[in-house]
């Protein structure tokens, strides 16, 4: 029975290592591919100067001598192209041409994973072989083991993109962004930095070992000059206006939006002293502090809004209510002066009395 | 003798380099990651870890990786 779970797993890797050479067939393609089009690109410039060549050859034979210039204008400006294409077709055509790895030599990059990582997994519906690292920590903070996932189909798109994943198996995110799960991986996409080069060269060449290495290597290693997100900081939230990171209690939360925000963007209420953010707090126009929302009311009069220290008892701001004291003085002094038009009308006998005779 | 050599270092070095028969990886690596410390590396030999004194046999492979490869965050222009 041992025996057969061994011929079986030997059969595994042995179809694995199929896969991955054909990946790696398929990779050599595209680059192959990528010179033709450089090729293609290098050919159409030298048509066109053959063209060029035979139009400036007939304006002479004719005498069209300002055609003649025209072209020769137009051959002066092309050449700068013209040297770019060539530079780019000689670097491709001239670059080391990487061998095939043998299926032996793949075959035993596979052992030697199994004997440095444990477990290799392959994954048959993502066509995807990976290993687990133990717990990554660094300066006393720990992230949890991260799964290394190399996808076999994507091996052939190497030089546009990355073509596997690190997932974050016990994830320990920055407190300000749930997709960085460590100071060098971003939606789980390693920024390789240092190893970039050295991870190609490795994939390309069927170094499948040196791959998973080299990306525990950088996932143990913690670069304070170029994280997404520095260690100092990764317990912080992020501001929700101005986006920079806080730690936990340098972090400001605003009663009215629920948001949490950092000391230059928030505030607190002047009346109540609620914590509120830039956003919901308000100015009152007349003793210009900022106030929250719960704390103005508006004007009865002008309908603006003012912090409730400001309104008067009949709820009316100072304008308002000097304007209003305006009014009356203004109708009292007028009532004053009008003749009394209204005065009671006297009866035609008053004042007289009757005499009798 | 020849030996396979590779680096992955930098930019990464992969090919057959001749070396003195007798030399041990303690030697080797002396000669090739002059000014660096070995402990900063993992070295195999044959996909195996050897010990630094042992002799180097022609057709050998030799693996150099660094321990500490500094990451980085993406920046987009």
């Amino acid at each position: 029975m041992r025996k057969e779970n061994f011929m079986e797993k030997q059969r595994n890797l042995i179809r694995l290592s199929i896969l991955l050479l054909d990946s790696l067939n398929e990779l050599k393609k595209a680059k192959l591919r990528q010179t033709q089009s450089v090729m293609e690109d290098f050919s159409i410039r030298c048509s066109d100067a053959t063209k060029n060549s035979h139009l400036f050859h007939k304006a002479i034979e004719k005498g069209w001598l300002t055609g003649a210039d025209n072209i020769r204008s137009r051959v002066s400006r092309n050449l700068n192209d013209f040297s770019y294409y060539l530079q780019r077709f000689k670097e491709l055509v001239n670059a080391d041409e990487t061998a095939l790895p043998k299926l032996s030599e793949i075959y035993a990059e596979l052992i030697q994973i199994e004997q440095e990582f444990g477990e290799i997994k392959f994954d048959p519906n993502e066509k995807a072989i990976s290993v687990t690292t133990e717990t990554i920590t660094l300066e006393d903070i720990s992230f949890g083991p991260f799964e290394i996932k190399l996808f076999i189909d994507q091996i052939n798109k190497l030089y546009s993109d990355a073509p596997y994943r690190i997932i974050a198996l016990e994830p320990n995110p920055a407190g300000s962004d749930d997709s960085i799960t460590h100071p060098h991986v971003s939606n789980e996409k390693l920024c390789e930095g240092d190893g970039h080069v050295a991870i190609r060269s490795a994939i390309e060449q069927g170094r499948f070992c040196d791959f998973f290495t080299m990306a525990v290597n950088i996932l143990q290693t913690y670069n304070p000059d170029s994280p997404y997100i520095s260690l100092d900081d990764w317990e912080g939230v992020s501001c929700y206006d101005c986006g920079c990171t806080v730690s936990d209690d340098g972090c400001y939360y605003c009663e009215y939006c629920e948001r949490d925000y950092c000391p230059e963007c928030s505030t607190c209420c002047q009346k109540c002293d609620t914590t509120i953010c830039l956003g919901c707090a308000y100015e009152c126009p007349s003793c210009n502090e900022p106030v929250c929302q719960g704390c103005t009311a508006k004007c009865k009069d002008c309908e603006e809004t003012f912090c409730k220290d400001c309104l008067t008892e009949e709820g009316l701001c100072q304008n308002c209510q000097e304007q209003r004291k305006e009014d009356s003085d203004e109708e009292q002094h007028e009532v004053a002066e009008k003749p009394k038009a209204d005065a009671a009308v006297q009866s035609d006998s008053m004042g007289e009395t009757i005499v009798h005779a | 003798m020849r030996i396979l050599y590779v680096n992955n270092d930098g930019a990464g070095f992969a090919d057959y380099v001749n070396v003195t028969e007798g030399t041990t990886v303690e030697q080797f690596f002396t000669i090739k990651m002059e000014g660096r410390e070995p402990s900063d590396y993992l070295i195999r030999v044959n996909r195996q870890p050897v010990p630094k004194d042992y002799v180097l046999q022609e057709g050998d492979r030799v693996t150099i990786t660094p321990t500490k490869i500094e990451g980085a965050r993406l920046v987009i222009a």
